[in-house]
């Protein structure tokens, strides 16, 4: 039978030394970030019941999810996003905590994506949530977190702003089907003019069908709002427009200038967002390597509404941006070899801890002889060698 | 900044294309006499044109290592979508079809289906959509083999004129949709750099209105 013991899974990979140091940076500066401003962290376990995520609650594919089965035969999963368990979590376990709730997390997602493709099953992501908060002053906390902490390792990124609600509002207006409606969605979604067109000639011309018509060309900077306006005339979609107007005016204090889009038409249908949606990219990746919004429906799938958002930053997409720019420098050899002669091995660990504690990176020789270690610190790269014997003896190596 | 960079889909689309962007008055010198290269320049600098195979197309803009694509429906249809398709080229005109031998009800019978196609992700959507349960061959070649070897009740395939089907005694049975060349755009790319992927796309359109 062959044998499989050389090679990863298609769609994982191991991460070598500067990719690690990267990777961790990365975590490190983003954990700080929402540490800081008052998030705490929780980990939810890598397998889950499949009810967690049910497709039509979650909007994940149950084709996309890795399943397996508990003892018990039951279904489970291995976590293919960190929202939904932490809604689980917050719903059962902390709903005694005054609110709001602020937690963080930094862990794997895993999705079975079509083969050949070069997607990566698993993604390291990093974000928080906000539980039991709702309204201008917690959207805006959560979206000037997302920009303070993707700023801090990624300098030039656009971020863009929507709003979930607007489709559906305008959508629910005609009297259409259900596929119907989801064949503009889709067409929406994809900017597929063509389609949309074709599609929406076939209905009687009214406020909300030259909405929806419209709705994938209303993108852009604060101009937006002013061609959105006149279609977007009742109190539901127009009160919506004029939030996310306030929004943007609020957040563009922070200089965020050109960088800030505004992107009218994203009704993407992977959703439990009900509310304002955003995301961020940076040029040369091809995805967002931030996707957020607010969710206030998701509690109540678990029997404890109560309003949230929250978002995600892709930590593997930011890395590799970052080794791509040479942004972070690479592995350093130790500092210092510490040699102990044939009866200092003891003495030489010793004497390696007093260095280490000095701030220093040590290695430890595991040679027989001098020489051998010294040969062995040359190809290392590493300029000092102290030899333990009856005395210490310094050796630099140029 | 770098230049937008946009696949052609080798052979009819990328001639229709070229043609197209010297309608709008960009040099396309170095597509005309390329030789063996496969990344060259367009309208000054302003563009690079890559040149692939359809699916290929696809792939690089799903990535992001294109901007935008010239690329079928038919091969959009087949791979999915990741992407925005933001215009109908015009060019490129065919259909996806149902196809079967002469005279015979393909519908009729309750036993079930054998299609041989190219498109096995087309086909089986289409007969999804019916709530037909069909076994789908796919077919590396010419697909109107097939039924006439007996090893298909019917083929799904693109038609363009339907000679080669009546040259071989089938028959369309029944369209399953229209087929032209998109201009399909990178999510990321079009968020970064709305201004030059819009004005291209409108001048595209503008364009392709003078050539209909």
């Amino acid at each position: 039978m062959k044998k499989y013991n050389k090679v990863t899974p298609e769609g994982t990979k191991d991460l070598l030394f500067e990719e690690c140091l990267v990777r961790r940076y990365v975590e490190k500066t983003l954990r700080d970030v929402f540490f800081s401003r008052g998030f705490n962290e929780v980990v939810t376990p890598g397998l889950e019941f499949y009810d967690v995520f049910d497709p039509n609650f979650s909007g994940i594919g149950q084709e996309v999810m890795y399943k397996m089965s508990d003892r018990r035969g039951r279904l489970t999963v291995m976590r293919p996003d960190s929202t939904m368990p932490i809604a689980r979590l917050a719903a059962t376990r902390l709903q005694g905590l005054p609110k709001p709730i602020r937690l963080f997390y930094t862990q794997p997602i895993y999705r079975n994506n079509p083969a050949l493709t070069g997607r990566s099953d698993e993604t390291v992501q990093t974000g928080i949530e906000l539980l039991g908060a709702d309204g201008m002053r917690a959207d805006l906390e959560v979206i000037v977190t997302a920009i303070e902490a993707l700023g801090k390792c990624v300098p030039d990124f656009r971020f863009e702003l929507g709003h979930a609600g607007l489709f559906r509002a305008l959508a629910e207006q005609p009297p259409i089907s259900d596929d119907l409606r989801e064949d503009i969605r889709s067409a929406i979604e994809s900017k597929n003019y063509a389609s949309l067109n074709r599609i929406l000639d076939g209905l009687e011309e009214s406020g909300p069908v030259t909405a929806m018509r419209t709705l994938p060309r209303l993108f852009g900077g604060e101009e937006v709002f002013a061609h959105a306006e006149p279609f977007c005339s009742d109190e539901k979609s127009g009160g919506m427009l004029e939030y996310l107007h306030e929004l943007y005016r609020s957040l563009s204090c922070r200089g965020l200038g050109d960088k800030m889009i505004v992107d009218l038409g994203l009704v993407q249908r992977n959703d439990y967002y009900t509310n304002i949606v955003f995301s961020a990219y940076v040029e040369d990746c091809g995805d967002a390597v931030l996707l957020g919004g607010r969710y206030d429906n998701l509690l109540g799938y678990f029997d404890f509404p109560m309003p949230a958002i929250g978002f995600a930053i892709n930590v593997d997409a930011i890395s590799k941006i970052m080794l791509d720019h040479g942004t972070l420098y690479s592995v350093m050899p130790a500092d210092v070899l510490v040699h102990g002669e044939t009866g200092f091995e003891m003495e030489a660990l010793n004497y390696a801890s007093t260095l280490i504690e000095k701030g220093l990176k040590c290695e430890n020789s595991i040679f027989e002889t001098k020489e051998k270690a010294l040969e062995y610190a040359k190809t290392r790269g590493i300029r000092r060698v102290d030899c333990i014997g009856d005395r210490i003896e310094t050796i630099n190596l140029t | 900044m770098k230049p937008l960079r946009i696949a052609l889909t080798k052979g009819r689309l990328e001639n229709d294309t070229v043609a197209l962007f010297e309608k709008i008055g960009f040099d396309c010198s170095a597509v005309r006499k390329k030789g063996r290269k496969l990344i060259l320049p367009v309208g000054g600098n302003r563009f690079e044109v890559v040149l692939a195979k359809a699916a290929d197309v696809i792939t690089y803009v799903e990535h992001g290592v294109c901007d935008l694509g010239v690329v079928g429906k038919d091969t959009i249809l087949e791979q999915g979508s990741g992407f925005y398709e933001v215009l109908d080229l015009g060019f490129g005109r065919c259909k996806f079809a149902l196809a079967g031998p002469k005279d015979r009800d393909f519908f009729s019978g309750y036993s079930s289906k054998t299609i041989a196609t190219k498109y096995p992700n087309v086909a089986r959507n289409y007969f999804e959509s019916k709530g037909m349960d069909v076994r789908i061959i796919k077919i590396e070649g010419s697909v109107e083999l097939a039924p006439l070897l007996g090893l298909s009740d019917a083929i799904v395939d693109i038609v363009e004129t339907g000679s080669t089907l009546k040259e071989n005694g089938l028959e369309v049975i029944e369209s399953i949709c229209d087929i032209s060349a998109r201009l399909i755009v990178n999510a990321a790319s079009l968020k970064i750099r709305k201004t030059e992927i819009e004005s291209l796309a409108e001048e595209m359109d503008r364009a392709k209105e003078g050539t209909a």
